[in-house]
């Protein structure tokens, strides 16, 4: 999948039935007269209709909300909406009816077959656009992200921060957000991608709240310990900052140890598929997230295999963080698994061909 | 093997035996010579093979241990956990820092014009307070270029507390309490770095816990309340602790006193001398302490004679003395925290019945992390706050001891920063690159918010430590 930002303009959206249903809720009681069991309090009284009451449930609907807007101009002597003049169009009611279509005067058959044939030679359908929304839907909605995409990744919080600020309107009592809102605007999304992805891979039976303690542990030890230093003959990621100010964006470090040594390609194992029981190794690519968690899990499993020199309940979020140094200053053994995967991938290449040939 | 040490006398043998040659023909009691011959070989054990497994547990390869290295040695990893680093380079350095300087100290109008705002510590407070173990590993001083203290509502009135000690000669007692976080330590911290700077004499029990845990070596003494306690390693360690801190005062004053001591001692020798030869004897370093006791609390002289500074003396986790120890008396019952000599003279101190003529004060922090269950202390503390009189189980014994130290202790609850402070001290996290954001009002209103309206410790895990 690819690491696309995600399509949300709204962190909310009224739910429009929602509310008329509860304002239905609300007002029947009153309008009705009625009392119900619940507010009588007498629950082995059945409510009983008022007499001479003929009406059945749903008859005393709310008005339209512009009929009422109309009536409340009305009083207040200002000009609501038109209602009068929003009546179907009299076409409409053709197309729908054959038989009336028939004795409709000639003057309105003639001018629906000149639209009727004007349609057909443009080409288009009914309820169809010449042209494209989706592009400037889209259009909207990456923009801001994709301005965001090329900052650092450290300060991504503080961004959304700022631009969910704006002046102050009169009548609110705290600022109102800017739409778009940014990609971490949204209250489940609380931490960085790539943080929110290690927390949980670190977690150990379900201990949350000690995964996150620990992921404060290694970016901590990312922030104290002294600058790495690049390796020659291991290139990290192309446009990666220089070593210096890795230790103060402690998110950017890690994301760039994660990113570095993330496999492109895994390779699959299809069974018998190679003749005689043996297993065809075709080569599959990666998404974004699936590339970073094999590779944090290669980190965790070389970090479980250094030596505890301490003692207490830091140790292991700091073996972590030593790995990851150590991935970023070329050392870690990580980089050959990488380079293994890759090898592999490259001799089985001639395999992708595979299923275009079983057909 | 024989032993080098010889059996009769149970002393080591100067010249070691040689029983490298010796000992194949020589047995230890026996005058009988050993037999040249090998023992005749089993007819059927020629043929075996050795097994490769030799016992009775499965052994397989995985199960065997691969040594790879030095182990670590003897309390190497504790001290890597329990390491205390004050600095970190990669910290941006904060530009126009005040520092907590002599002339700030003295003067309290100045410090309240710093209110809000973080003062670093000088180099010669931080030596100090080093020395007497008052920075801890959990309190964040890793995350910064320097250590830096933020100037409170609570620090200013430690300063005007401090020179009213001073200036009127009177003892002030404190005891300080609240939630987890709420920055007690550091206040503690910030009072002794406040009389340092003002020429005190600062002596600090870093954890309380250690002296009642029972992990520290103790023998009984007859004093006049009976058996007492002294912890002889610890009271050493105490009194190194002191001398590093306090080198520059304590040279300048003399052993002014005829005391009972163990060794002889050059008359008129300066107590940082006196404090350090019981540093590095843990045998004689009880009845030092009880000297160094004696001299502190004596009077100075009046116009030209020895004047002696004020007395500052802090506890950490005081919830551990105010209890039983970890002790047990000859009889295998529990000892009473107040029965160790150590504990016994804070606790006089603390309640006022032993004097400080040259003024001074006593702070002691409770502590949240790891409390020890202490409910009369719990009761003492709300009671002496003066905001309710709390209700006593009529069924659990009360510790007459611990409610007779603290019948005029005043306490003072900590509670969180207000928002300016907030701001202060989320500024200074800006500043040195720890908190990657634009500090704005609605930044710091809801940081303070989530962190309990404003616990400092709250406040640095939420913007720097758990901001991710």
């Amino acid at each position: 999948m690819a690491p696309g930002p995600v399509l949300r303009v709204l962190a909310f959206r009224p739910a429009r039935q929602v509310l008329t249903a509860s304002r239905q809720c609300a007002q029947r009681p009153f309008a009705n007269g009625r009392q119900y069991a619940a507010a009588t309090n007498t629950p082995n009284k059945l409510p009983t209709a008022p007499k001479g009451e003929t009406n059945g449930p749903n008859t005393h609907q709310q008005e339209h909300v512009s009929e009422e807007a109309a009536k409340m101009a009305e009083i207040t002597g200002g000009k609501g909406p038109d209602i009068d003049g929003q009546g179907t169009p009299v076409q409409d009611i053709l197309k729908q009816d054959p038989e009336a279509l028939k004795n409709a005067p000639q003057i309105v058959k003639d001018e629906m077959k000149k639209n009727s044939a004007v349609s057909a030679a443009s080409g288009t359908k009914t309820g169809t656009r010449s042209f494209s929304t989706m592009a400037r839907r889209l259009q909207t909605e990456v923009s801001p992200s994709a301005s965001v995409a090329d900052v650092d990744p450290a300060i991504l919080s503080s961004m959304t921060l700022n631009s969910s600020e704006t002046a102050l309107t009169a009548g609110h009592k705290f600022p109102l957000p800017t739409l778009p809102l940014g990609p971490q605007a949204n209250k489940d999304t609380r931490y960085d991608p790539v943080v929110q992805l290690v927390t949980n891979l670190i977690m150990r039976e379900g201990k949350k709240a000690t995964a996150q303690r620990n992921m404060s542990v290694i970016l901590t030890h990312l922030r104290t310990a002294s600058a790495p230093t690049y390796s020659r003959a291991r290139s990290l990621l192309p446009g990666a900052p220089p070593a210096s100010h890795l230790p103060l964006h402690p998110i950017l470090y890690l994301t760039l140890a994660i990113d570095s040594v993330a496999p492109l390609l895994r390779i699959r194992n299809q069974r018998g598929a190679a003749g005689g029981g043996v297993a065809l190794q075709i080569p599959v690519p990666l998404g974004l997230r699936q590339r970073r968690r094999i590779a944090f899990n290669w980190i965790l499993d070389a970090a479980s295999k250094r030596v505890n020199r301490g003692s207490g309940r830091d140790g292991f979020a700091t073996r972590v963080a030593e790995e990851i140094v150590a991935v970023v200053e070329g050392r870690s053994g990580v980089w050959e698994k990488r380079a293994a995967v890759h090898r592999l991938a490259t001799t089985a290449r001639s395999n992708l061909t595979f299923g275009a040939r079983r057909r | 093997m024989s032993s080098p040490l010889c059996l009769r006398c149970l002393r080591r043998s100067l010249q070691p035996l040689d029983h490298h040659a010796a000992s194949v023909q020589r047995a230890a009691f026996s005058t009988t010579p050993a037999l040249g011959a090998l023992p005749p070989k089993k007819k059927g054990a020629a043929n075996t093979k050795p097994t490769m497994r030799g016992g009775s547990s499965l052994k397989l390869t995985k199960n065997t241990r691969v040594a790879s290295g030095r182990p670590p040695a003897p309390g190497e990893r504790k001290a890597l956990r329990k390491r205390v680093v004050l600095s970190n380079t990669n910290a941006i350095e904060v530009r126009h820092l005040q520092d907590l300087t002599k002339d700030l100290c003295k003067d309290v109008s100045a410090l309240t014009e710093a209110h809000g705002k973080v003062v670093g510590l000088e180099n010669e407070t931080v030596d100090a307070m080093r020395a007497l173990e008052a920075f801890k590993a959990t309190q964040g001083w890793n995350l910064f270029r320097r250590p830096a203290v933020l100037v409170r509502k609570e620090t200013i009135e430690m300063a005007e507390t401090l020179h009213d000690a001073q200036s009127k000669k009177k003892t002030v007692s404190k005891v300080l309490y609240g939630s987890r976080g709420s920055g007690k330590s550091v206040l503690q911290l910030q009072a002794m770095a406040l009389a340092q700077q003002r020429g005190w004499i600062v002596l600090h029990f870093p954890e309380a816990k250690e002296l009642t845990i029972g992990h520290a070596a103790y023998e009984p003494v007859i004093t006049e309340n009976g058996t007492e306690y002294i912890q002889p390693g610890y009271t050493a360690h105490l009194l190194g602790n002191f001398a590093r801190a306090n080198k520059a005062v304590l040279s300048k004053l003399h052993l002014s006193q005829q005391h009972k001591l163990p060794i002889p001692i050059q008359p008129d020798i300066t107590l940082d001398r006196f404090i350090e030869l019981g540093a590095n004897d843990p045998e004689i370093a009880w009845p030092i302490w009880s000297a160094m006791m004696i001299e502190l609390t004596a009077p100075s002289k009046s116009d030209k004679g020895l004047q002696r500074p004020p007395l500052f003396v802090g506890l950490d986790g005081l919830d551990h003395i105010m209890r039983d120890s970890a002790y047990l008396d000859m009889d295998a019952k529990p000892v009473h925290a107040h029965s160790l000599t150590l504990v016994r003279d804070f606790v006089g101190l603390l309640s006022g019945s032993t004097k400080l003529p040259n003024g001074g004060m006593v702070v002691a922090a409770v502590s949240e992390s790891n409390r020890a269950r202490a409910p009369t202390l719990d009761y003492c503390l709300e009671t002496n706050s003066g905001e309710s009189k709390p209700l006593w189980d009529p069924y659990m014994p009360q510790d007459d001891r611990v409610i007779s130290a603290f019948k005029n202790v005043p306490v003072q609850l900590i509670n969180g920063l207000s928002k300016d402070e907030a701001r202060g001290i989320m500024e200074y996290y800006a500043q040195s690159g720890m908190l990657r954001s634009t500090v704005t009002d609605l930044l710091v209103s809801e940081t303070w918010t989530l962190a309990g309206n404003g616990l400092i410790g709250e406040v640095e895990r939420g913007s720097v430590r758990m901001r991710m």
